[in-house]
């Protein structure tokens, strides 16, 4: 059977769009905060739920749903970050403290959305036609998803290099007594990137409830790809993040590819980022962050 | 009758749970190793027993001892990657592993067929064993057990290597200037708990009868934390005090959800309180109900009695 390598890799950056919009809020915390937040699964599943709340029970176009979700998931990301993880660091929480904290944090979320909402999996309702062009399908999501990433990218990358805050970002990461001593307002900074990140969150939940199903578990059946594509980026670089997302997104399509043509079950497809994972912690701990010159 | 059989069920439970919860405590209350991924383990111990159990005939004990060195293996390949690295690495990695051990049995059907479950055959049985009498049986197995992990743990941690362990979570620079290599005692002891964790998994696997991927969800994980945290880190009793508290809270949540109508499921509502519970327990009594105990040592014994003359 012939593999049509042009829509491999297509759905490559459909995926990478994905993972890039999904983890380059949580690589930025993780930097930022010196811990990973496992309760970002969590902010992943409320953006698709509040799709699903505004475009099933209220009624409403699924653009509102984007900026319900954008909204929704940054005021619950600096909550969570002002509410939960810097009362835990202020009381002397250490790292392990704070890793088990946003796991609890996780369990209430998840398990609030899942009291509301019900557990059994759902879909917005809506269907996404597919089209040619060459020899692709497509459908509009996936191409606003592209653009979307595309976008972010664009914006990710001045908001960095060009403005203070994105500076001071790169400075806390890198350096957080030197940026402290330089007048930085660590706490503004952190916050804003908490929420910021939540939010982008949300909206990489609401195109995954769009493109497959959504449930209570949404959040948690993506942490296992987000995470390999943070540890692959280098913890707390965009670049890195930025380059990892389309390498496992890359490695994952043509994994499904493989797994197919050996005969072997297309579910293995969430290990090809664990093995991704594993491996960088082997051969480069670092990531690919050292490869590229900022952060 | 039906009582008696409901309260041995829980009873058994809790010894179970106290196995997973006493080798959490090994790892992260005396070493300081957050593994997030206890599920794992506790399902590679579950599995291997059924799978052994189905395929040949040996006697429960050696299956139980094939689980416990399967799950250990496991837990050396998992550290290897993660130990020389902080610790949010290996909470990374333990948590992943959890979830692509319970891909893998739940898309491999031909090793415990998948989502459809595998039937365990129990321990000790005889024709005409009643309800009652299994769970009997049962309760001795698994406190035995437990008895012997609680032995176990308990003379390892007071014992000089227990001291190394607790030096290496304070400082593990300190402990590695006085010659001790702290990847090798982090190996050993993630070794040793694992296998713990997969001797719970095989009582729980032979007392369930039947086992599934569904009953390995990283909520498992997550209620062994509770454990350890409510009863106190690096304190044995505690931790045997939080699994009692926890499973009977478990429990209680579901008699609920039988006979009162709330507003809102009281499973769910379960999760967020014990999220809760932990977030305040981080917060304000982190030690836990029972706090660590001092080390007894000769050289301690002194410090005191130097203390106090000089005191007089």
């Amino acid at each position: 059977m012939g593999v049509n390598w042009a829509q491999v890799l297509f759905n490559s950056a459909v995926t990478g769009s994905l993972y890039l919009i999904g983890a380059v809020g949580l690589t930025l915390s993780y930097g930022l905060s010196g811990f990973p937040n496992f309760a970002y699964a969590e902010f992943m599943t409320l953006g698709a739920y509040m799709g699903y709340f505004v475009v099933r029970q209220l009624g409403f176009d699924i653009y509102f749903a984007f900026i319900a979700a954008f909204l929704a998931c940054g005021i619950l990301g600096a909550l969570a970050y002002r509410g939960v993880f810097r009362f835990l660091a202020n009381r002397g929480a250490n790292k392990i403290h704070l890793m088990i904290g946003s796991i609890a944090l996780g369990f209430i979320i998840r398990h609030i959305i899942g009291d509301i909402w019900g557990w059994p999996p759902t879909t917005f309702g809506i269907i996404w036609p597919g089209f040619d062009i060459g020899p692709l399908r497509v459908t509009d999501l996936w191409l606003a998803l592209i653009f979307t990433a595309l976008f972010l990218a664009v914006i990710m990358h001045l908001l960095l290099t060009r403005t203070t805050t994105g500076k001071a970002i790169r400075g806390i990461s890198s350096n957080p007594e030197l940026a402290l001593a330089s007048g930085i307002n660590i706490e503004r900074v952190t916050l804003l990137t908490w929420a910021g990140g939540a939010a982008l969150a949300g909206v990489a939940g609401l195109f995954w409830g769009a493109i497959a199903s959504i449930s209570p578990l949404l959040g948690w059946a993506m942490i296992l790809p987000v995470f390999a594509v943070t540890i692959l980026g280098g913890i707390g670089s965009f670049y890195g993040v930025l380059a990892a997302a389309f390498i496992i997104g890359l490695a994952e399509n043509i994994g499904v590819v493989a797994l197919t043509q050996l005969g072997l079950s297309t579910e293995y497809r969430m290990a090809i980022a664990f093995i991704i994972l594993i491996v960088t912690l082997i051969l480069r701990p670092q990531g690919l962050a050292k490869a590229f010159r900022r952060t | 009758m039906g009582l008696l059989v409901y309260s041995l069920d829980i009873v058994v439970f809790i010894g179970i749970f106290a196995i997973v919860a006493l080798s959490l405590n090994l790892e992260y209350g005396f070493t300081g190793l957050g593994n997030f991924g206890k599920v794992a383990f506790f399902l590679a111990g579950a599995y291997t027993y059924a799978i052994v159990m189905e395929r040949t005939g040996i006697p429960f004990y050696l299956a139980l001892i094939i689980a416990m060195l399967v799950s250990a293996g496991i837990g050396f390949l998992v550290s290897l990657p993660a130990l020389r690295l902080r610790e949010d690495y290996l909470a990374i990695v333990t948590l992943a592993i959890g979830e692509v051990l319970r891909l893998v049995v739940k898309t491999e059907d031909s090793l415990a067929h998948g989502v459809w479950g595998i039937n365990v055959p129990p321990a000790i049985h005889w024709s005409g064993m009643s309800v009652l009498e299994m769970r009997m049986v049962n309760i001795g197995l698994v406190y035995f057990c437990l008895i012997l992990c609680f032995i176990l743990v308990q003379l390892m941690t007071r014992s000089p290597y227990g001291r190394v362990l607790r030096a290496i979570r304070e400082d593990e620079v300190a402990a590695e200037a006085l010659g001790k290599n702290r990847v090798k005692y982090k190996a050993q002891i993630f070794m040793l708990g694992s296998a713990l964790a997969g001797l719970g998994g095989g009582l729980y696997a032979q007392y369930m009868q039947y086992i599934n991927p569904y009953m390995f969800m990283p909520m498992v994980t997550f209620t062994v934390w509770i454990m350890v945290i409510v009863g106190g880190p690096a304190n044995n009793r505690g931790v045997l005090i939080g699994a009692v508290l926890v499973t009977l809270f478990e429990r209680g949540a579901r008699i609920i959800k039988d006979y009162l109508l709330l507003p809102i499921d009281p499973i769910n509502l379960q999760y967020i309180l014990f999220g809760v519970l932990v977030i305040f327990l981080l917060a304000y009594r982190p030690q836990g109900l029972l706090k660590e105990r001092q080390l007894e040592t000769k050289a301690i014994e002194g410090v005191q009695q130097w203390k106090n003359r000089s005191s007089e």
